[in-house]
């Protein structure tokens, strides 16, 4: 559930989770021949439901964008950091000229009003940066998160009970206002895209720890476990060929969740100006920059590419996490 | 009902443990590091010597358990920083002094505070309501068009940044429209119109992503409670619709819908920062951005260990009220 | 059956309407019921017999459709509109589930949950029903009924969450008491009580029992009549006698074979019946047990090409069975 976790930060994801997945339908056990993969049930319904195709087709869409970025952006004969100074119109307070916010053949975006880079250069890139953090924060936090969760629940015992407390801990904590506030503490010279990354990995592994802890946990109760150590199997064994299969769905759903929860909290990190610094483009900044010409309505359009952006990014992943919510027929169940 | 009481007591002893230990973490991170805090009392130029001064001013020259026992010492009995003529009083409870802007943290906070609360109680108020009565029907009226108009709004709302949506709203209501103000802060005391009307844009834009997420848990929960046997039983006992899919269906999916309000209303509390910064109002959040922009310490320690306080009473009252709506936790 | 049946029902059928088609989970069922007796309906899961009783109840969900008539005292139930049926709904006619913790509320203490079905249909104050309530627990055989009376549904163990759910059926002084598998979830010892508490109350009250079981043990001790129910059908009819000592259908003797007994001699291995219930609707034509049945050689072509109808054994009064076999099929 992505909740109204738009406007906090990832960790509220699962902020009210004592909730923990469960998935109906087959178990998969390495040593069972002959059962139909979940993965492959899961694609059969991700094709017929309609709005995760929606979803499906607009993630592709942006993340060709995001991946050939530069190419795009040397296709438009622009880039994102020269000053088109003569576009702009000095009456209007160097709004840009023109309508659409300086729209033409030129400029598809049109212009940033004050410097006159080309908008369309900048809101590809700065997809771009926002797609990558967010990719790259939720692969993190898949491993570090399943990692954790599993060995959790696999070994118990003292290192269980620290791991659920340190979790517990890391719930109790204002994750944005303290991911803002590291940015004192943090030395300029550190590369902003890589602390982003850290910390919103620093918060966010623990929702799916905990998820993937309990989940585990109710397996290893499960005979086959059980079975599979009778045999013999070494742990690894166990954790690889018994758990893992049948973690696949619960983490899939997480991870692809998580994502537009990353994206929106990135940028919302760079809108209130702790993100990544300029000239790098980021939505979220020029977001921010684009209030007061929102405010004097001089120039709005300067809003709204870098917003529909945003917003086709964030709904695009939230369709295809729903739709692999729905095809791993993964529902949420209240735990205790 | 000792049952319910000791569970009370048992939850509190553990608020307080987190919250001593959030406390000394916070504490650590922020004042065993890098940047060198001394510099905001070292006034311009800062020779070493100055430095020197403005670090014994602070108390900065003690060992970090020692800061951390005098600010512990400081929430219960206040402090004074430097020496004689200079030295300044900060009452209990300090949560420290912010030397740019020459007041106790504890002051800054409780001025800015009824705005950020003003802000965050009222949004939840009409989220709370909107949500779940649309999520109730959505759940009765499943398949129907009204079902899928408040699915299809809940999807439009949790996918929609709040600063975008607040944006967006001042644009089109501000400006276009020209119907409400666009900013600014009134207090309740001076003019309530005033104070609500300057606050029903954000508010609305707050309920608005809010709801969207209400919608969806209370749906979610309200169809799988209606499916579960004890429903059959009270419709079996001639009970009417009304009050099965009330007393018996709704009362089921309350507490998660309860436990999530708290979550989200404590951490709304500790600052809507992004709220804030887009309707320029100066509450908590903005107290934390400007004072990190500055470098004052203090303040950021003392409004994150504010927020964190917050959090942890939520976590606190919602346990609580979890007990009490269900008792299977805390009887037998 | 010599006195007036407080219940009958004639020629049920009920069809559910779904995405893949229409689905017939109970096709032409008769069944009566008098004061006092016990009908026990007796069947596989799949039988279609929790369906009928959902339907006597008028539980079924709206994709449902009931044709036929079910007469509680002369009147007739199909057809009347919801508020009407509400007001019979546990009160002429209550029902008592399989699992009582499911089956229970869990926000709800005991007491509330049993004063409510009195209060549905009474007009009586909190502290009456409440009374009432005591009153009932106590006559089901619980403790301390009164202090009880506070608790909640998970604070029991299984046999006393048991009688908690029939003293909240009996409440209202039901003509008839439906009983869906009220034994099953409970352990022997605790099964004899249950069913003992039954039998005394219809004693006491007269009250009617329908049985709703697959545990011939149960059925042999408690009912007077029975119904074998197979796919949604019919299969045979008569008194608990008929069925045990002259068992005329091929499932009934199969289900017979496959109980273990005490009283006769040990078999190496418990006869199944092999093969399984079909699926609701997908046999159309003839008799429904065919593929499963023993002896559908020696009839032929009939068994797969003609249904089978209830047809009265010669010299056995009301004991009847639909099967083609001219004569009662021998042990296996």
């Amino acid at each position: 559930m992505v909740g109204g976790c738009g406007l906090t930060f990832v960790g509220c994801l699962c902020v009210a989770w004592e909730e923990q997945f469960e998935l109906s339908g087959v178990l998969v056990s390495s040593s069972v021949a002959g059962t139909v993969s979940p993965t492959r049930q899961a694609l059969r319904r991700v094709r017929r439901d309609r709005s995760a195709r929606a979803g499906v087709v607009i993630v592709g869409l942006l993340i060709l964008i995001a991946v050939a970025a530069p190419l795009l952006v040397k296709l438009s004969g622009q880039d994102a950091y020269t000053h088109h100074i003569d576009l702009l119109d000095p009456a209007r307070g160097n709004a840009p000229q023109g309508a659409v916010g300086g729209e033409s053949s030129d400029h598809w975006f049109g212009v940033e009003p004050l410097t006159g880079r080309d908008l369309f250069s900048i809101v590809v890139l700065g997809l771009r940066t926002s797609l990558f953090i967010a990719v790259v924060a939720t692969t993190v936090t898949t491993v570090v998160g399943t990692l954790i969760g599993i060995s959790a629940a696999y070994f118990g015992s003292w290192y269980d009970a620290a791991v659920s407390r340190l979790i517990d801990f890391l719930f109790g904590f204002p994750q944005l206002v303290f991911m803002i506030a590291l940015g004192i503490i943090v030395p300029p010279g550190f590369p902003r895209w890589l602390l982003l990354i850290l910390v919103l990995s620093a918060f966010g592994w623990a929702t799916l720890a905990r998820l993937i802890r309990n989940q585990s946990k109710s397996l290893v109760a499960r005979e086959f476990v059980e079975a599979a150590r009778s045999v013999g199997s070494s742990g690894w064994h166990v954790i690889t060929r018994e758990l893992l299969p049948n973690l696949l769905g619960p983490v899939l759903v997480v991870a692809t969740l998580a994502i537009p929860g990353y994206i929106t909290a990135e940028a919302a990190l760079s809108f209130l100006g702790v993100g990544v610094p300029p000239p790098t483009p980021s939505l979220g900044r020029s977001i921010s920059d684009s209030i007061a010409w929102v405010y004097t309505g001089a120039d709005p359009w300067f809003l709204v590419f870098p917003g529909a952006a945003l917003f086709l990014a964030v709904l695009g992943f939230t369709l295809l996490g729903d739709g692999v919510r729905d095809a791993f027929d993964v529902r949420m169940r209240r735990a205790g | 009902m000792p049952d319910l009481a000791w569970f009370v007591v048992r939850r509190l002893a553990a608020a307080l443990l987190v919250m001593l230990a959030l406390s000394f973490a916070v504490y650590l991170i922020f004042y065993a590091l890098p940047a060198d805090p001394a510099h905001l009392a070292c006034g311009k130029p800062c020779t070493p010597d100055r430095l020197e001064q403005a670090r014994h001013f602070m108390q900065l020259d003690q060992t970090t358990i020692q800061q951390y026992l005098n600010f512990l010492r400081g929430i219960f009995v206040g402090r004074t920083f430097g020496e004689g003529a200079a030295a300044v009083q900060c009452n209990a409870p300090c949560f420290g002094y912010s030397f740019p802007l020459a007041r106790p943290v504890t002051m800054l906070i409780l001025e800015r505070l009824p705005i950020t609360a003003s802000i965050a109680i009222g949004a939840a108020v009409i989220w709370l309501l909107v949500g779940v009565s649309l999520g109730v029907v959505a759940a009765l009226k499943r398949g129907k068009l009204l079902d899928r108009l408040a699915v299809g709004f809940a999807l439009i709302g949790v996918a929609s940044p709040s600063f975008l949506v607040g944006l967006l709203a001042i644009l089109v209501f501000g400006f276009w429209l020209n119907m409400v103000p666009v900013n600014g802060y009134v207090p309740l005391t001076e003019s309530p119109v005033d104070w609500a009307w300057h606050l029903i844009t954000p508010w609305l834009v707050l309920a608005l992503l809010y709801a969207a997420a209400y919608i969806r848990l209370t749906r979610a929960q309200m169809l799988e409670e209606l499916n579960l046997d004890h429903v059959t039983t009270a419709r079996s006992k001639g009970a009417g619709e009304a009050r099965v899919v009330l007393r018996h269906g709704f009362r089921g999916a309350l507490v998660p819908i309860v436990t999530l309000f708290g979550l989200d209303l404590g951490g709304l509390l500790g600052g809507a920062i992004l709220t804030e910064k887009v309707f320029s109002m100066q509450g908590l959040g903005e107290l934390l951005l400007s004072a990190v922009g500055q470098l004052d310490v203090a303040v950021v320690v003392g409004t994150t260990l504010f927020s964190a306080f917050l959090i942890i009473l939520a976590n606190l009252v919602v346990d609580i009220v979890h007990g009490m709506l269900d008792p299977r936790v805390s009887h037998g | 059956m010599a006195d007036r049946p407080v219940l009958e029902v004639h020629d049920l059928h009920v069809t559910f309407r779904t995405e893949n088609g229409l689905v017939p989970a109970v096709d032409d069922i008769d069944f009566a019921v008098a004061p006092g007796k016990t009908l026990a309906i007796v069947g596989e899961s799949g039988s279609g017999k929790s369906v009928s009783a959902a339907a006597v109840m008028g539980l079924l969900p709206s994709n449902a459709d009931v044709r036929g008539e079910v007469q509680l005292d002369g009147r007739e139930l199909v057809g009347l509109p919801n508020d009407e049926l509400r007001k019979i709904r546990g009160n002429d006619i209550a029902l008592v589930f399989q699992d009582a913790l499911s089956a229970l509320n869990p926000y709800y203490t005991v007491g509330w949950q049993v004063a409510e079905a009195y209060r549905l249909h009474h007009d009586a104050s909190k502290r009456e029903a409440h009374q009432r309530a005591v009153q009932l627990l106590d006559l089901v055989g619980i403790p301390a009924a009164a202090r009880r009376a506070n608790s909640y549904p998970h604070e029991f163990s299984g046999g006393m969450r048991q009688r908690v759910v029939i003293a909240m059926a009996l409440v209202n002084d039901p003509k008839v008491l439906i009983a869906d598998e009220p034994t099953t979830a409970l352990d022997v010892t605790v099964q004899a009580q249950i069913m003992r508490l039954l039998e005394d109350v219809q004693t006491e009250f007269g009250t009617a029992l329908v049985l709703i079981s697959h545990d011939l043990g149960v059925v042999a001790e408690a009912a007077d009549d029975v119904v074998v129910m197979y796919a949604g059908r019919a299969a045979e009819r008569g008194t608990v006698r008929d069925l045990f000592q002259r068992a005329a259908h091929p499932y009934s003797l199969g289900l017979l074979g496959a109980m273990p007994r005490v009283d006769v001699p040990p078999k190496p291995r418990l006869t199944t019946i092999p093969g399984s219930p079909p699926s609701p609707g997908s046999i159309t034509t003839g008799c429904p047990f065919q593929p499963r049945c023993a002896y559908a050689d020696r009839v032929g072509e009939r068994c797969i090409t003609e249904r089978p109808e209830l047809t009265p054994r010669p010299g056995e009064g009301d004991h009847e069975a639909a099967c083609h076999l001219g004569r009662r099929p021998s042990g296996v």
